[in-house]
């Protein structure tokens, strides 16, 4: 026993690095958890003050494009206004309509820290709880789709981008109506994969791919990207598509959350419908 | 002398931490290159440095920058390595004059082709800890090995050019 003491003792300084490697492998690993995640420490407290106001600052050096952006979509809600049910409020206001039933509702939110870079990449947004946001809400740009909320907490909420390894996500080919799951294999920020489209389907590079509205996450007709690249690789059944995507990650700055407010009755139904 | 080397440092720490968060956390080539110039802080640290205090100042350099960018444990656990091979990979870089108290490590007691020489080894021991640890899979072996060597160069070239820009008093001797 005292052999092993003064073992320890003499090597102090090797024993103290294993002591600390353990203990970050294990924040990396409880970190790692993909609905669980303690990453809700990085918008807490100090670091989220500081954030905020380098956020404010650099807000400033978008603002051209960012007005251009604003006009484009203003355009486009206006062109929707009669036959949609997108609503560009500020907030999770329901609407009172005899002919039509509201599904979605909107909510804008400014990006507070952004990583592209990563194998797993996060954002984190400056509405909370005390804004209205649950869980698993979409998160979409003016351009196209960004990601979904994974953890949510007083004022603030981090959302998984779609730039993540456990990110999947139902799309679908406009051109032809098949529908596929998409993946980000790393590298590139501008560039991710469709999988599961058959290889009998019939489709061209610059197609558009957009939501399937199959999940209760994101609504239908979602841009997500525009095909760069098809591939059938002898005797296999499915196409390597790959795309890229529609929003420029690196320069979006604020965002919408999307809020379903029929979630919980096609959850209630779609489990029903398990259990047959 | 004593309380010199620790405002210093702590200004430092403070400095790298900030740079590395807003302004080379934003910068991405292609995708591979994600340059950190922090692991400076460590590489500058006096030689009379306690092993303790070297692991301990490393682990919370690499946590605040962990604590900007959301993954916790990530960055800390890799500069931790880096620190403890600082210790063996001052044995191997062999240098004219001895490593006693009073020099520091850096281009002005010891030379460009020294600081070189550590700097390369030290991040590159970075970078392979933080890269792997980041893919969590040697499945994409290949990928992760190029993303750290892109990486790493860049790395050493900007750490290297901030030393050079901010050498620390140069008319002391």
């Amino acid at each position: 026993m005292r052999n092993l003491i003064q073992f320890i003792i003499k090597n102090s300084f090797f024993f103290f690095f294993l002591l600390l490697e353990v203990l970050s492998f294990f924040l990396v690993v409880s970190n790692n958890s993909y609905q669980r995640s303690s990453f809700i420490s990085a918008s807490n407290g100090l670091t989220s003050g500081i954030l905020s106001v380098v956020s404010d600052a650099s807000d400033y050096f978008g603002l051209k494009g960012e007005n251009e952006v604003l006009v484009q979509e203003n355009a486009y809600l206006r062109s929707q206004l009669l036959e949609s049910n997108l609503w560009s409020e500020n907030s999770f206001k329901r609407y009172n309509d005899t002919v039509k039933h509201q599904f979605y509702t909107y909510k804008s939110a400014r990006i507070l820290s952004k990583t592209i870079q990563n194998r797993n990449n996060y954002l984190i947004l400056d509405k909370g709880r005390r804004d209205g946001i649950e869980l698993e809400m979409g998160v979409i740009s003016s351009n196209g789709i960004v990601g979904i909320v994974n953890d949510v907490s007083e004022n603030f909420c981090s959302v998984i981008s779609v730039l993540h390894k456990q990110s999947a996500i139902d799309a679908l080919i406009t051109s032809n109506g098949y529908t596929g799951t998409i993946y980000w294999p790393g590298k590139d920020y501008t560039i991710a994969n469709l999988k599961n489209i058959p290889s009998h389907a019939k489709f061209n590079v610059g197609d558009t791919i957009v939501t399937s509205g199959n999940s209760t996450i994101f609504p239908p007709e979602i841009p997500i990207g525009y095909i760069t690249d098809i591939n059938l690789r002898a005797g296999q059944n499915f196409y390597d598509v790959d795309f890229r995507y529609s929003v420029d990650f690196n320069k979006i700055r604020h965002v919408y959350i999307i809020h379903n407010l029929l979630k919980e009755e096609l959850m209630k139904i779609r489990e029903e419908q398990d259990e047959y | 002398m004593n309380t010199k080397i620790v405002i210093v440092n702590i200004f430092r720490f403070i400095l790298l931490l900030l740079m590395q968060v807003f302004i080379f956390n934003k910068i991405n080539l292609g995708g591979y290159l994600n340059p950190m110039v922090y692991p400076l802080f460590v590489l500058l640290l006096p030689f009379e440095i306690s092993g303790f205090a070297l692991l301990m100042l490393s682990f919370f350099m690499g946590l605040g920058v962990d604590m900007f960018v959301g993954s916790i444990g990530l960055h800390a656990g890799a500069t931790v390595f880096m620190a403890f091979f600082r210790t063996i990979g001052l044995r191997i870089i062999s240098s004219n004059r001895e490593y006693e108290s009073g020099i520091s490590p850096g281009i002005n007691d010891l030379g460009y082709v020294w600081f070189i020489k550590y700097t390369m080894l030290l991040v590159f021991a970075h970078h392979l800890y933080f890269f792997f640890m980041e893919a969590f899979t040697l499945a994409d072996f290949g990928e992760t090995m190029i993303r750290v060597f892109m990486s790493s160069i860049f790395s050493i070239i900007l750490i290297l050019f901030i030393d050079i820009i901010f050498k620390p008093n140069i008319g002391r001797r």
